[in-house]
């Protein structure tokens, strides 16, 4: 009964967000602001009825009411609490709920919250988030949906797969979704403002924070997915450049290229065309990324199930893409702007080329990801494209923008004097040899490593180098002392200190992915009592042991690990067996340190008491991931900055009310 | 609008893209179907890594010819590493009825070597040709993927992805059988 109410509830939410589509139109038409005004209360009406929906599903995930299929499919009874909560986006029909329902919570904040300073646009606005519900509501209702009941109702549930059973893959669905829903907004102001003809830099400057907010929420999805798929999939590695990681990737990349080129927009009023070209680009991305994990189209190794969604998913894309490019070339004269970089060398050219370097990215990737369906439409051959392409094309383009990072940041507005900026080169430059020469001295022979850290230590010097530099001109132009100017200099510029933090973040990444290239990996079979050395490590089986982990059966070998004849710890690489799953899951041990990771798997327990264990050594893996505090700090500093509204002289009259 | 190149170029890829992803309906990623099942196995003539030995396929006619396409960047490569050497040690060496041949690809003899010591693998092994001749007339797909080749010199099975010991016991089980054609 109650489930059936929740199936109400998301047609009730179907036929408002119709309106929504409908009536905010019919405001502006008529002149009639009650209208708009009846639309911004749709979004709350809409929001509580999606609010109610998920209520009733999030009730048959706690009751373990398995006469609701999508919670016998993806949940059982004695799956523990916080798994029975993250099993709601465990599955498509439930992260397609999770979606409208950030998405509804969305649009009513941004229905409310620029009504005064937007309210030109906001009706369409309203619009274009109301669009994209009315296509979530409409799978939801049909293709999708989470609320679908069977009968007779089994007495326990198929259970969440046991690989999903991890913190981390509790968030990184939610988080990637918050992205990719978090691009809709200033995709949508985009929209309105091209339907209204209203391009000055309002809609650049109104969503910047929503902008920045979804980019965050996609880095730290995928890094989770990375540390996920590390820790529970047991193969070493955390990247493998796979069709559904390359879909959340390319929307991150392309977004990664808008939040900077929004820049020369708001400071310089250029690239009017690119930015909106590339936040429909970016938000068609983030609809294919769904598309690509949940359509089946290309292999995977993520083993989604072939589902119903697919070709509505890419008649949706579709619509998009070709409405959204329509409506900017209706209003390309709008959007030309009369700025472009002055000279060669200035900060606007290194943006241009930051952005050509990340759509560059993205396009190969895409290339990459979808070559094999080309491929065999043009020559009708079965090809995959594997890592080794990603790594040869992307790896060198990934470092050359490391390089730009640093080269960028000393490159001034408008024009920059050669001369300064080979001053400024030299200090970066000298530490950059100094530690290549270092780490060869050191006996790190890798010479695609050496470049990478040796570029790392001179984009890290210049970042740190510059902000200090400013420091010390405060301190002395205001008579300060260094400590109130060091906070000063934070506090005045929050832009660019959050920028200054994200990009030395970006160089722990960066650092932290090159241990790639260093890692090692050998396969031992351990007998009792007997010490086996791995590199520096000693590693000696003391014998298997057996526990209950929650709903897991965990048999793990105890192995204590020694270092220079000093014992370290005691790793525990284990096979858990699940009652609803026919395979043993691998446990994998990890000892971690600054160095690198001692990554334990436990292969096979053989005949005569012996073990077959994988041993692995990943140097540095723990430096990508200081990445994230660095990312968290900087996007808070930038979010705490406000940009002072830019007035615009080019919005023509007449074409504002269609 | 009409007239300007950009807003056609523009829509001819969005109809390129869409047209692409709808074309991946109407097939099926995991399906691999190989023209060269029950048809002579390409020859082809390795180095073996690290030594001078060479090995032409051909000459191997009356045994039974195990060929596994593999890499060290690849990851379902470890999965199986342990299989292949396990049907090496009992069918090649232990009763000499079947030769194990693994033929690394986009790979350099440093890195494959290296990889074969880290899994412990002592079977033939080569590297294929920068040009990838021998995965090219393979028809391969990707790795690691393994071939069952009879004693007549006939594939008689292909896998894509790692092998089990169960699908390499089963296989081997008709390529090896006693009253097989190849054992004649």
């Amino acid at each position: 009964m109650i489930n059936n109410i929740g199936y109400v509830f998301l047609a009730a939410a179907l036929a408002v967000s119709l309106y929504g589509v409908v009536v905010p139109h019919l405001g502006v038409v008529r002149n009639n602001w009650n209208l708009v005004r009846s639309a911004q209360f749709a979004t709350i009406l809409n929001l509580l009825l999606v609010l109610g929906a998920s209520a009733v599903l999030m009730r048959g995930f706690l009751m373990d009411d398995f006469s609701i299929r999508f919670v016998w499919q993806n949940s059982s009874t004695d799956l523990p609490l916080g798994y029975k909560i993250a099993a709601f986006w465990g599955g498509m029909d439930g992260s397609l709920l999770f979606w409208e329902l950030v998405l509804a919570g969305f649009a009513a904040v941004v229905a409310y919250s620029y009504q005064r300073s937007n309210r030109e646009i906001i009706p369409y606005v309203i619009v274009v988030l109301n669009i994209i519900q009315v296509f979530l509501l409409f799978l939801l209702t049909t293709y999708s949906n989470p609320l679908g009941l069977q009968a007779p109702i089994p007495l326990e549930g198929r259970g969440l797969n046991p690989l999903l059973q991890h913190p981390s893959m509790a968030a990184h669905p939610p988080l990637l979704y918050l992205g990719y829903i978090g691009f809709s907004v200033p995709f949508a102001f985009a929209i309105a403002s091209l339907i209204r003809g209203k391009l000055d830099n309002a809609w650049v400057v109104t969503t910047r924070r929503w902008t920045l907010f979804a980019w965050y929420s996609l880095i730290v999805g995928q890094m989770l997915g990375g540390q996920w798929a590390y820790e529970e999939l047991g193969w070493g590695g955390y990247w493998g450049w796979d069709p559904v990681e390359n879909a959340a990737l390319m929307p991150w990349l392309t977004g990664t290229a808008f939040l900077h080129s929004i820049m020369l927009q708001e400071k310089r009023n250029m690239m009017k065309v690119w930015n909106v070209a590339l936040i429909i680009i970016t938000f068609s991305l983030s609809i294919l990324g769904t598309f690509i994990v949940r359509s089946g189209v290309l292999n995977s190794v993520h083993a989604f199930a072939r589902s119903e969604i697919g070709p509505a998913f890419l008649i949706f894309i579709a619509l998009v893409m070709v409405a959204s490019f329509y409506l900017m070339f209706l209003r390309i004269k709008l959007l030309e702007s009369r700025h472009t970089a002055e000279r060669l060398l200035s900060k606007e050219s290194t943006f241009l080329l930051n952005n050509l370097f990340l759509v560059g990215i993205a396009f190969t990737v895409f290339l990459g990801t979808v070559f094999p369906l080309i491929a065999e439409a043009v020559r009708g051959t079965k090809l995959s494209i594997q890592a080794p392409f990603f790594n040869t094309i992307i790896g060198p383009l990934g470092v050359a923008l490391l390089a730009l990072l640093g080269l960028c940041t000393l490159i001034a507005w408008r024009h920059s004097n050669a001369r300064a900026l080979l001053r400024n080169l030299r200090l970066p430059l000298g530490v950059a040899v100094a530690a290549a020469a270092l780490m060869a001295l050191l006996g790190l022979r890798h010479p695609g490593a050496l470049l990478v850290f040796s570029i790392a230590a001179f984009t890290s010097t210049v970042l740190v180098s510059d902000y200090l530099r400013s420091v010390l001109a405060r301190a002395r132009q205001q008579r300060q002392s260094l400590l109130s100017a060091a906070g000063d200099t934070i506090m005045r510029n929050q832009q660019r200190f959050g920028g200054l933090v994200i990009h030395l973040g970006v160089v722990f990444l960066f650092v932290g992915l090159t241990g790639n290239l260093l890692n090692s990996e050998r396969i031992l079979t351990l007998t009792l009592n007997q010490p086996v050395r791995v590199e520096h490590y000693t590693l000696l089986f003391k014998g298997m042991k057996e526990e209950q982990v929650r709903n897991a059966r965990l048999r793990a070998a105890e192995i204590e690990v020694y270092r220079d004849g000093e014992f370290l710890e005691t790793l525990r690489p284990a096979r858990s067996f699940y009652p609803t799953q026919p395979d043993p899951l691998t446990e994998v041990a990890i000892r971690r340190t600054l160095a690198e990771d001692l990554y334990l798997v436990l292969a096979s327990e053989n005949a005569g008491g012996t073990v077959t264990i994988r041993a692995r050594i990943n140097p540095l893996v723990i430096w990508a991931w200081f990445a994230f505090p660095l990312f968290s700090v900087g996007v808070v500093a930038a979010l705490l900055y406000r940009p002072r509204r830019l007035e615009a002289p080019e919005t023509p009259k007449g074409l504002g009310y269609a | 609008m009409w007239k300007s190149w950009k807003f056609w170029l523009v829509m001819s890829g969005v109809v390129t893209v869409v047209g692409v992803l709808a074309y991946g309906f109407t097939v099926n990623p995991k399906f691999v179907k190989s023209p060269l099942l029950n048809g002579p196995a390409p020859n082809f003539t390795i180095t073996r890594l690290g030594g001078g030995e060479t090995l032409t396929l051909s000459e191997l006619k009356g045994t039974p010819v195990l060929l596994n396409f593999w890499a060290s960047w690849c990851l379902a490569c470890r999965d199986e590493a342990h299989v292949l050497q396990a049907a090496h040690k009992l069918y090649e060496e232990g009763q000499g009825r079947l030769r194990v041949l693994g033929i690394a690809i986009q790979d350099t003899p440093e890195k494959s070597m290296a990889f074969a010591r880290a899994f412990g693998k002592t079977y033939f092994l080569a590297l294929d040709n920068v040009a990838g001749d021998i995965s090219l007339s393979y028809g391969l797909y990707g790795v690691p993927e393994t071939f069952f080749i009879d004693a007549q010199g006939i594939i008689r099975f292909k896998h894509v992805g790692a092998v089990t010991p169960q699908l390499v016991r089963n296989n081997l089980a008709t390529l090896l059988a006693p009253n097989d054609e190849g054992k004649q």
